[in-house]
């Protein structure tokens, strides 16, 4: 299993090392010298983008103890940091996002309230995350101290965007100016827009706890989103931060469904449901195909998923689960 | 030659045109080994806390004189019962209702509280898992059953709020379920029950609780839920102390079968 994991990485990251590498702003290029004006900018709509990803971290700030069956000594925060170092070093184009519940499982989010979990993941260098439904577990007000602590750390890396479009934050303004319905990231030649969606709170969020915040319907929510960040913000790829679930059977909203529902979604990270994928699940929608991926839980896993992007439209896309193994494997 | 899939992936990206394309294109193999080492500035930010919530782990909790036991066999698992006790008042806590009944898995408590002052990291040695407590729905006659595969599979898995009498013979048992307060246990009526998401997602062999309707996650793992109920002791300057036995009532005969795998009911 393990091995299994490990050569499935392996391989996508020679596949990626294959791929043409974008010349950077400073490198010469054939091109560069033919044109006089603009000539280091790619056409628009064009490009290669990767994304990596989380889910479900839960305060898992050290690896894995050994008794925890197969991911005994995976995960960890300092290692996870090294791989997305690595992969951003090698890739240059990479974003790195996480699909929610950052919040409640170790002692030190007892201890340290989530202020600790959001300044690593500044530190890591997260582009975005959304909202999950532990990361409220503490009430709006911790959560919002978490999110603020994170804003004020003397860092290089600037602090992480929140994003979600299905929660009404109308009665909860000090979140309301921190989660934003949708980002756009611009890299050279590529647009990336990128929203998030949330879980019901009924039956796992304290009506305490998420007061002043209404949920919506993820689909009613996502469709205007999409497609403003199609038309109004000409993005190339549209990504979802989702903490809905894999596959809920048809009895609530979930990722598997969310293609059929909403078209013009390129890919969907998910969580809350722990799901453990080796790849990403390709489903047919009305632009194409949606790549849903979700990558189990406690950081045992970095997601990641390459798109090749020619004239607006994904032309490839792969991905895969990459363990985040340490020197001690029990 | 026939292509692997993978190299006409390969192929298909290289096609696409990218115009600012380095004219060297140098592969290179990103070092993904079985080691990834930390990252030394997370690593430097970590490493003091951990120590940190390594010294909480000495910090005391509270006394309990007469320490707390799962039981030997023949013996009732008080130290479940405290458990399983806890939870329901944990539950009714987080829900605002009654909770009638609770049951845990006496798997899940890894180790005795030994007489004296406890500590911080006895409860993390009792409970080392993170599972979250649960409250759902079932019904009456859900609660009769739940009760009766914990018997049959387990020889009674801990629990609050019933007591449960087994009789006759190993071949043919007879079983009997009341209230604590010796009520009998109303079929159709609709309670509240706390229990682990461990067990509610079909972790153990209780099938039952798979069943449960509206359930509520708290959030608050077991382990957690323990540490602040003996904070809690500490605070009101009072002891840890077991809980009375007479939860299950199961003759020596029938606890044989059980652990023989023979008892039926």
């Amino acid at each position: 299993m393990e091995r299994r994991h490990f050569l499935a990485s392996l391989s996508a990251a020679a596949m990626a090392s294959q791929l043409p590498l974008r010349a950077r702003a400073d490198a010469p290029s054939a091109r560069a010298d033919a044109h006089s004006a603009g000539a280091d900018a790619p056409p628009a709509g064009s490009g290669r983008i990767t994304l990596l990803h989380t889910n479900d971290t839960h305060s898992r700030i050290e690896p894995f103890g050994p008794g925890n069956g197969a991911i005994s000594g995976l995960g960890g925060v300092a290692r996870r940091a090294t791989l997305v170092k690595q992969l951003r070093q090698q890739l240059g184009a990479v974003l790195l996002l996480d699909a929610g519940d950052t919040f409640q499982g170790t002692p030190y989010f007892n201890r340290y309230k989530g202020r600790l979990d959001y300044q690593l993941m500044r530190m890591v260098g997260y582009d975005a995350g959304t909202l999950g439904n532990h990361d409220f577990d503490n009430g709006v007000g911790m959560l919002v101290e978490a999110m603020e602590s994170m804003e004020k750390l003397q860092h290089a890396n600037p602090p992480f965007a929140f994003v979600n479009c299905n929660f009404d934050f109308k009665g909860a303004p000090s979140l309301s100016k921190r989660v934003r319905p949708y980002l756009v990231k611009a890299f050279p030649g590529l647009r990336v827009g990128i929203t998030g969606v949330g879980v019901a709170f009924a039956g796992l969020v304290a009506p305490k706890n998420h007061e002043g915040i209404v949920w919506k319907d993820p689909y009613d929510s996502l469709k205007p989103i999409v497609k403003r960040l199609r038309e109004v913000e000409k993005v190339d790829l549209v990504v979802v931060l989702s903490h809905l679930g894999y596959n809920l059977n048809g009895s609530a909203p979930d990722d598997l469904q969310m293609p059929g529902q909403v078209a013009g979604i390129d890919a969907i990270i998910g969580g809350h449901s722990h799901t453990f994928l080796d790849k990403p699940t390709k489903v047919p929608q009305a632009r194409g195909e949606t790549l849903v991926f979700q990558v189990g839980f406690g950081g045992v896993n970095l997601g990641r998923m390459d798109f090749a992007v020619a004239r607006g439209a994904v032309r490839a896309a792969s991905g895969s689960a990459m363990p985040v193994m340490g020197s001690i494997v029990t | 030659m026939k292509l692997k899939p993978c190299s006409a992936l390969i192929c298909c990206l290289l096609s696409i045109p990218l115009s600012a394309q380095a004219t060297n294109t140098k592969a290179e193999v990103i070092p993904i080994s079985a080691s990834i080492p930390e990252d030394e500035a997370i690593q430097k930010v970590i490493a003091p806390l951990a120590a940190e919530i390594k010294a909480t782990f000495d910090l005391p909790l509270v006394q309990a004189p007469q320490g707390l036991f799962r039981g030997r066999r023949g013996e009732e698992n008080l130290l479940g019962y405290w458990t399983a006790d806890v939870m329901r008042r944990a539950a009714q806590n987080v829900v605002g209702a009654p909770v009638r009944f609770a049951i845990t898995n006496a798997g899940g408590l890894r180790s005795n509280l030994r007489p004296g002052p406890l500590k911080v990291g006895d409860i993390f040695e009792l409970m080392p898992f993170e599972n979250e407590l649960v409250v759902i729905e079932l019904t009456g006659a859900e609660v009769i059953q739940v009760v009766k595969e914990g018997i049959v599979r387990r020889g009674g898995e801990p629990c609050s709020g019933v007591k449960a009498v087994v009789g006759g013979t190993p071949e043919a048992g007879t079983y009997t379920l009341v209230w604590e307060d010796g009520r009998p246990i109303d079929p159709k009526e609709v309670v509240k029950v706390a229990t682990s998401d461990y067990l509610y997602g079909g972790g153990d062999s209780i099938p039952t609780l798979k069943l449960g309707r509206k359930p509520f996650t708290t959030g608050v793992t077991l382990r957690q839920m323990l540490l602040d109920e003996c904070a809690a002791l500490a605070k009101a300057k009072k002891e840890l102390l077991p809980p009375p036995p007479g939860r299950y009532t199961i003759p020596a005969p029938i606890q044989e079968a059980i652990r023989d795998k023979k008892f039926k009911l």
